[in-house]
């Protein structure tokens, strides 16, 4: 009868998908001795070319898990510390991990091409003996902006925090979505410092914060800058890698350093402390500070490089891009959003307000 | 009442299907965009496929979503038509224990069940990897085919089941012979819906999967930050195309089973 | 004894189900009433101010705007697709398989590219003001995104495959036999519809209703696509909380309350369809 034959076939396919499944079930879990497994910020903040090297070159096999917050990473890191060789996380997160016990103190004698890291780059709030992090990546926040149209608006140039409150831009400014960096926006404006505890600045810059509202058209962290590629706002507050692609889409605009102060942030490479690899770890860690790859890592993520030997092979448009060369005026201008866990309830909060409005 | 279907309908339901397949044509065609951006359209390209297969992350998170789902799809179907049967038998309370039991799992906000289950897998020691993706996606299926197949039970003539047992019937071969043919097109429907449903799952995958084991749609979801290129259309692309095919398919092995009078 | 010889199949599905979902279930309400230090690590300190802040005025209006959001998200559903339910079920076979088929075939495409292809579509510089701007039927674009609507659109497409799947089921399942009496006894076909086919199917859309309204509830990267982040919701509150505001308790805190009126809907559920009662979805 045609139905049991029926039967029988599902009953064949079911066999057949179990027992493939069961096959990749017993794939080993135990990291084989030539692998490091790495945790890392998706859509090639690791240039796929720059690992593909580094695997023929030692024979090793990098396996990366891509995450999309740094709290992910703590949690992931959290549940199985011998899972994970390496992770690049943001400062403060390296801070919460290195107070929270979870890395493992770096072995110098093991990263000769440390020497060619920008000593700037030393001492950092989050590592203050350099023994937990290894710098791979520097980002600023800037405002990005359309000159051209900003002045068909019949607004003033954009030249600080300050002139995004025109009245002439109401739904025509996107920002990137977090309290702390909002509330960065309108501490710098009023000539404050960021995470402000002082109540009478905060509440002053809750107010200031509130009468932005009308401008803002859409709240974005991920592709600001498709908002002014595509016309939809004018200028925007973002991150120094995404003002560098809008720029790169559409010449016309233009980045503007704020005089005000702008935040910087370090991603650094962390090991973990129970890394199963921890020999192949340390040979990725070298082989990425060597000058060439760092450069070349630079050109391909668009982020400005703590690598002070790789300086000399950037190319030309990398160096003459004021964006990614920054200027010592403009690092001197910047600072770390230290503290935010005194402030970060708080700031949640008004920012809430602020978007309920 | 005739089965024509009116002029109004047939309008109504073309209409409804265009609008529904919009989005979807429009990430079909912007798979040739030769910007990387959605911001907006600079040419046509056959790039991104090309890219596509060059792409090692992207291939292997699609081969351990595929694998994922497949595991899920079978042990969704096993467990959840299991219930369903065990239901047929069990007390009226019961029953509804198991009823409210199936419900759980889509009560909680998916990001609250992969925190939960993060911390409740890793206290058990469990590898992280496709046996945490299985499991934690069947969790949100079985309540599926449990349902669909519970619906297919009901409408079993009752007397078919009685004289089976008058003819010695075990219950066991009652099962295997009357009533799984019945259901499996139930089955078959729900396991495709499983399938469906954890092929797209990103904030439980996010946490169920292991160092070597992204699926798909997480890795998308992390391409978000830098924006999201089109060679993921590109790919989507292909897997439409695929489903068409499969689609195609099973109508056509449909129309012959019942032209030859099943 | 009968009883419990008919109910130990059932034990191994319940203490499967009940370990795999009871246990984060009961792990995400403990957490609810702990609190974290400035570190991010959990403090073993029972407390209430995760409530005390949940139920605070401004989170009031998060929830309203979820409320608000999915109850819409149900109610555009079933206005839709309804209709396509009903004629696909009244199809002959061969076209109501391949209706059926169609409107599941999307969802094999990522959800969240299929989100993309609606800022495709209804972009400044999309696809549709491209079209309407060349052929000059409007001037400047039409500003379409970044809107609560945007939001509705995007979470009520995802959705309303359910809803169609469950009321064509419902209709399916009509006894024709009445609506032929019906007609017979002189009713026109929109007093038939109106008085036979909508009250008998009402299980249907309550089933539909509860399995759209309930993802809903929990939507967040639609709005944070579509919606431009302009407005908060639920979801959005609980995955900033365990993400940037590495405060899992109040998360848990959200996801507690989010259960509740997930409950109560389900409640007011079984409530509608009380006639029918083999589960939730007919």
């Amino acid at each position: 009868m045609r139905r049991q034959r029926f039967s029988k076939i599902v009953g064949i396919l079911v066999v057949a998908l179990l027992a493939i499944t069961a096959v990749f079930y017993t794939g080993a879990t135990v990291e084989a001795a030539g692998e490091i497994n790495l945790m890392t910020w998706g859509g090639d903040f690791i240039p796929r070319a720059i690992i593909r090297e580094f695997e023929e070159e030692t024979g090793i096999k990098v396996n990366y898990k891509e995450v999309t917050s740094n709290e992910d990473m703590q949690s992931l890191l959290e549940a199985n510390p011998g899972q994970y060789d390496l992770a690049v996380t943001t400062d403060y997160m390296v801070d919460i991990l290195r107070q929270t016990d979870m890395l493992a103190v770096l072995d110098k004698s093991q990263l000769p091409n440390y020497a060619n890291i920008n000593p700037v780059y030393h001492g950092a709030y989050y590592d203050p003996t350099d023994e937990y992090s290894i710098p791979y990546a520097i980002s600023i926040s800037l405002l990005l902006a359309n000159p051209g149209a900003v002045e068909a608006l019949g607004a003033d140039p954009i030249t600080s925090y300050h002139d995004l409150w025109q009245k002439e831009l109401v739904n025509n400014v996107v920002v990137v979505d977090w309290s702390v960096e909002i509330m960065g926006v309108v501490l710098k404006s009023l000539g404050y410092e960021y995470n402000e505890t002082d109540p009478v600045k905060v509440a002053e810059a809750r107010e200031k914060l509130f009468a932005l509202k009308p401008n803002i058209m859409r709240f974005e962290t991920n592709t600001p800058e498709d908002s002014l590629v595509n016309g939809e706002a004018v200028a925007g507050f973002m991150y120094s890698n995404q003002a560098v692609k809008g720029v790169q889409t559409k010449p016309e605009l233009a980045p503007v350093f704020p005089t005000e102060g702008m935040p910087i942030f370090i991603d650094s490479w962390v090991m973990s402390k129970a890394a199963p690899n921890k020999d192949g770890a340390y040979q990725f860690l070298n082989f990425i500070m060597r000058p060439e790859i760092a450069a070349r890592i630079a050109d391909l993520t668009k982020f400005t490089s703590p690598n002070k030997a790789a300086e000399e092979y950037l190319p030309e448009d990398f160096k003459n891009n004021p964006m990614l060369n920054l200027a010592d005026e403009v690092v001197e201008n910047t600072s770390f959003y230290i503290g935010v866990e005194k402030v970060l309830d708080e700031y949640e909060h008004i920012y809430l307000e602020f978007k309920l409005r | 009442m005739t089965r024509k279907t009116s002029r109004f309908s047939a309008f109504y339901l073309s209409l409804f299907f265009v609008i529904l397949y919009l989005p979807v044509l429009s990430v079909i065609l912007y798979s040739f965009n030769a910007s990387p951006s959605t911001a907006r359209w600079t040419g046509f390209t056959f790039d991104w496929y090309r890219v596509l297969f060059q792409d090692r992350v992207i291939v292997e998170s699609f081969k351990v979503s595929i694998q994922v789902a497949l595991a899920t799809a079978v042990l969704s179907a096993i467990l959840g038509t299991a219930s369903a049967v065990i239901s047929m038998w069990v007390t009226e309370r019961m029953k509804k224990a198991i009823q409210g039991m199936m419900i759980l799992p889509l009560l909680v906000p998916e990001i609250a069940l992969g925190i939960a289950l993060l911390i409740f897998f890793n206290a058990l020691r469990l590898p992280f990897g496709h046996l945490t993706l299985v499991l934690s996606h069947s969790l949100f299926c079985v309540p599926y085919v449990y349902v669909m197949v519970q619906l297919r039970l009901k409408e079993i003539d009752r007397s078919i089941l009685e004289s089976a047992r008058d003819l010695g019937a075990t219950t066991w071969q009652m099962v295997r012979t009357v009533i799984l043919p019945l259901v499996t097109p139930s089955i078959i429907t729900a396991s495709l819906l499983a399938l469906a449903m954890s092929l797209d799952d990103v904030i439980i995958s996010t946490y169920m999967s292991g160092p070597r084991t992204t699926t798909l749609p997480v890795h998308i979801f992390s391409m978000m930050r830098v924006g999201v290129t089109p060679k993921v259309n590109a790919l989507c692309t292909l897997i439409m195309v695929g489903m068409f095919f499969i689609v195609g398919l099973s109508q056509l092995f449909n129309n012959t089973q019942r032209k030859e009078g099943l | 004894m009968q009883t419990l010889k008919r109910n130990i199949l059932a034990v191994p599905i319940l203490v499967w189900i009940g370990l795999l979902v009871g246990i984060p279930l009961i792990f995400v309400f403990g957490l609810s009433f702990l609190s974290r230090d400035s570190l991010g690590t959990i403090v073993f300190q029972f407390t209430l101010e995760n409530y005390q802040r949940v139920l605070s005025p401004i989170y009031q209006r998060v929830f309203l705007n979820s409320l608000l959001l999915a109850f819409l998200t149900g109610a555009v559903t079933l206005v839709i697709g309804y209709p396509v339910a009903y004629i696909t079920a009244n199809l002959e076979p061969k076209k109501r398989a391949l209706s059926i088929g169609l409107t599941m075939l999307p969802f094999w495409i990522s959800s969240l590219l299929r989100t993309y292809g609606w800022m495709i579509l209804l972009g400044n510089a999309g696809i549709i003001n491209n079209l309407l701007l060349s052929l000059g039927i409007i001037e400047t674009p039409l500003p379409m995104m970044y809107k609560f609507g945007t939001t509705l659109i995007g979470t009520a497409y995802m959705l309303i495959p359910f809803m169609i799947v469950a009321i064509f089921n419902s209709v399916d399942k009509l006894d024709r036999s009445l609506l032929e009496a019906s007609y017979d006894l002189g009713a026109s076909r929109r007093q038939t519809f109106f008085n036979i086919t909508l009250p008998l199917t009402i299980p249907g859309i309550a089933g539909g209703f509860t399995l759209v309204f309930i993802p809903a509830l929990g939507m967040f990267y639609v709005s944070d696509l579509l919606g431009g982040g302009n407005t908060i919701f639920l979801g959005n509150l609980i995955n900033t909380q365990v993400t940037r505001g590495r405060n899992r308790p109040l998360a848990a805190a959200f996801s507690v309350a989010m259960i509740l009126v997930v409950l109560l809907v389900i409640s007011l559920y079984s409530r509608v369809a009380k006639d029918d009662r083999e589960g939730l979805f007919l």
